[in-house]
């Protein structure tokens, strides 16, 4: 692992007129780490990326690489690398010279570009394709084409900006082992941004959950995905979305619709709670939560099954064995530490 | 091939047909006249079969009433609003495509007023103006007249190639160390090559075709074709076999840029037609 590439936010705010983007973000990405920032559309993930690009300029805050201020720098001088969504590939120039082009602009004497365009080529497998124009290539190469014009400078810093959402659902799984070990072998510091959980979680070193122009969590993907900060994050994180029923909660038990359900924590006093149970946590069973199924989706080797309780939509994921059929009265349960309590007002974990 | 399918053909081929024939029936008019005689050219009914001479080609080319100098006064001023009305408005336009900045609609907007004026209300104006710095009847004065609508044109027309390229483009270019200005001329001028050719091809065949300023501005030592040919008309007679082969031959060059640049002057008109919005 190289040892640059740390990127440092304090208090980063940018506006864009009266609307607010980022709520001033604190963040610290450590060398050599695949940092993944990861939120809905809207949420100010790609505002930070293009911050961290110098593409964008801060209203407020400071952005420090390598313990340098970078704030006002201008991207050609940040020494970092960019995948755009788009891929942004020069359509004049062949791929050769797409992936020479960052080397040629500092400089470098020709046959030492082509050298490094080949070897940068070689590392994501386009080698063969160094003479076509991007307009000949498929998706995917273009994809590497991008890739490779990045990797060529060995910058500190890689941005990827969704780089993966263009790709048809085989390939961007292809693609994304592949990226793995690309980011793996590199060593380099990789800032990611995506919108897809998955992704996030099968990349990142650590996550990112941004909500609304701000960092709802930070995290590792499995503490992320175990120990959601919020009750937005816990809706965000997981498929299907993690089920989320209001009860009372006195000592170690929460009641809703007047069923008494174990939790694994106990309060002091009584208090309103909101019950988060995820859908792969969710048992039916014998006891529990009455509940009916309105649907089962066979997914092959498990199924989702769509049910009501108390009026409200649940979700259980498990296997066909358990499912049953549309109608079915049915109970529903969970082990006491599988439940995530969250206060109703805030959203905070308690 | 369905028989409707043929039937469609041949009404498109028809309808093509003749609006070719409307088109082109002056220009092969004036062709034939070239080559008459002026009593051949004044014969009533006209005649179709006659014998073709080479003596108006002659006269306009080398004789007494050569146009030749003309072509020269015309290529000069064409060429001299071309060259700078592209050294403006590539810049201009890039910017207006692409930063930001206050007034930038207000701005972008008063170049189209600027083609709204009737060119007509502009040569008494004009004329005064010349007249008083001394500029009448030279080539700075009649190029930079042409410059005042060929510089909005331009910028307007170009505008839109600009903006069809992606900021991404740019914004590429910029991470990959090239700054403001070589990401310009590396990486989005190469793409707009096409654009910038129609529009110094247009503002070459408008400087090439006017007449009215040329008449007007110019005078005996500025004197484009336009208004050489138009000193064949006169009270006591018009020479019209002369008039239309100083008109073929001022056409040449007008016609080999044509066959030339068709390919990127029909993009060029229709550029903006059809375009991707959801940009920022």
């Amino acid at each position: 692992m190289s040892a640059t590439g740390s990127v440092r936010f304090e208090g980063v705010v940018k506006r864009h007129g009266t609307t607010t983007v980022l709520h001033g973000i604190d963040l610290a990405i450590h060398p050599g780490e695949f940092f993944v920032l990861l939120g809905l559309s809207g949420s100010g993930k790609t505002t930070a990326l293009r911050i961290m690009a110098g593409l964008e300029p801060v209203s407020g805050g400071r952005v420090l690489m390598d313990g340098a201020d970078v704030t006002h720098k201008e991207p050609g001088e940040r020494d970092v690398a960019m995948v755009f969504q788009s891929y942004a590939l020069y359509p004049h120039m062949t791929v050769a010279q797409n992936i020479g082009f960052p080397l040629k602009m500092v400089g470098v004497r020709p046959a030492e570009i082509e050298r490094q365009v080949a070897d940068a080529a070689a590392k994501v497998n386009i080698g063969h394709l160094l003479e076509r124009k991007p307009g000949q290539l498929s998706g995917g190469q273009q994809q590497r084409c991008a890739l490779a014009r990045a990797i060529v400078r060995h910058p500190r810093l890689f941005l990827l900006d969704e780089p993966l959402s263009n790709l048809d659902a085989k390939l961007r799984l292809e693609t994304r082992l592949e990226l793995h070990a690309l980011q793996r072998s590199l060593g380099a510091t990789t800032v990611y941004v995506t919108h897809d959980q998955e992704e996030a979680m099968t990349l990142a070193d650590r996550i990112a959950v941004f909500m609304e122009g701000h960092i709802a969590q930070v995290g590792t993907p499995r503490e992320v995905f175990a120990k959601p900060r919020t009750m937005a994050v816990a809706a965000f994180v997981g498929t299907p979305q993690m089920n989320l029923i209001p009860g009372t909660w006195a000592n170690d038990a929460v009641t809703a619709d007047g069923h008494v359900l174990q939790v694994a924590q106990t309060t002091p006093a009584p208090r309103d709670v909101m019950l988060g149970v995820r859908p792969s946590d969710m048992r039916i069973a014998a006891t529990g939560l009455p509940a009916r199924i309105e649907r089962v989706e066979d997914l092959g080797d498990s199924a989702i099954v769509s049910l009501t309780a108390g009026g409200r939509p649940l979700k259980v994921k498990g296997d066909l064995q358990n499912g049953g059929k549309r109608g079915d009265r049915v109970f529903l349960s969970f082990t006491p530490q599988a439940a995530h309590l969250f206060d109703p007002n805030d959203g905070a974990r308690l | 091939m369905k028989p409707s399918a043929s039937h469609r053909q041949i009404a498109l081929a028809a309808v093509a047909g003749f609006g070719l024939a409307v088109w082109t029936f002056p220009v092969i008019w004036g062709l034939l006249t070239s080559f008459k005689t002026e009593r051949d050219v004044l014969a009533y009914p006209p005649v179709w079969l006659f014998k073709p001479t080479l003596d108006s080609y002659r006269e306009v080319l080398f004789g007494a009433s050569s146009i030749l100098p003309n072509i020269v006064s015309s290529s000069i001023v064409s060429l001299a609003a071309t060259v700078i009305t592209m050294l403006f408005a590539i810049p201009a336009s890039y910017a207006l495509a692409r930063l930001r900045y206050p007034a930038k609609r207000a701005s972008g907007f008063y170049v189209l007023v600027t083609q709204m004026l009737p060119p007509v209300g502009l040569i008494i104006p004009y004329y005064l103006v010349l007249q008083k710095i001394g500029w009448l009847d030279t080539y700075t004065g009649l190029t930079v007249i042409y410059l005042t609508f060929s510089l909005p044109f331009a910028i307007w027309l170009m505008v839109s190639y600009f903006e069809d390229i992606p900021f991404e483009m740019e914004e590429a270019a910029l991470l990959d160390r090239a700054g403001r200005l070589r990401a310009l001329w590396y990486v989005i001028l190469p793409q707009v090559r096409g654009g910038i050719a129609v529009t110094a091809i247009f503002v070459f065949l408008n400087a090439w075709n006017e007449f009215m300023f040329a008449v007007v501005l110019g005078g005996n030592r500025v004197r484009p074709v336009t208004v050489a040919m138009f000193n064949f008309i006169s009270v006591e007679q018009t020479l019209w076999s002369r008039l239309a082969a100083g008109a073929i031959l001022a056409m040449l060059p007008v016609i080999l840029i044509g066959i030339f640049a068709q390919r990127h002057i029909v993009k060029g008109l229709t550029v903006g037609a059809v375009k991707g919005g959801g940009r920022r």
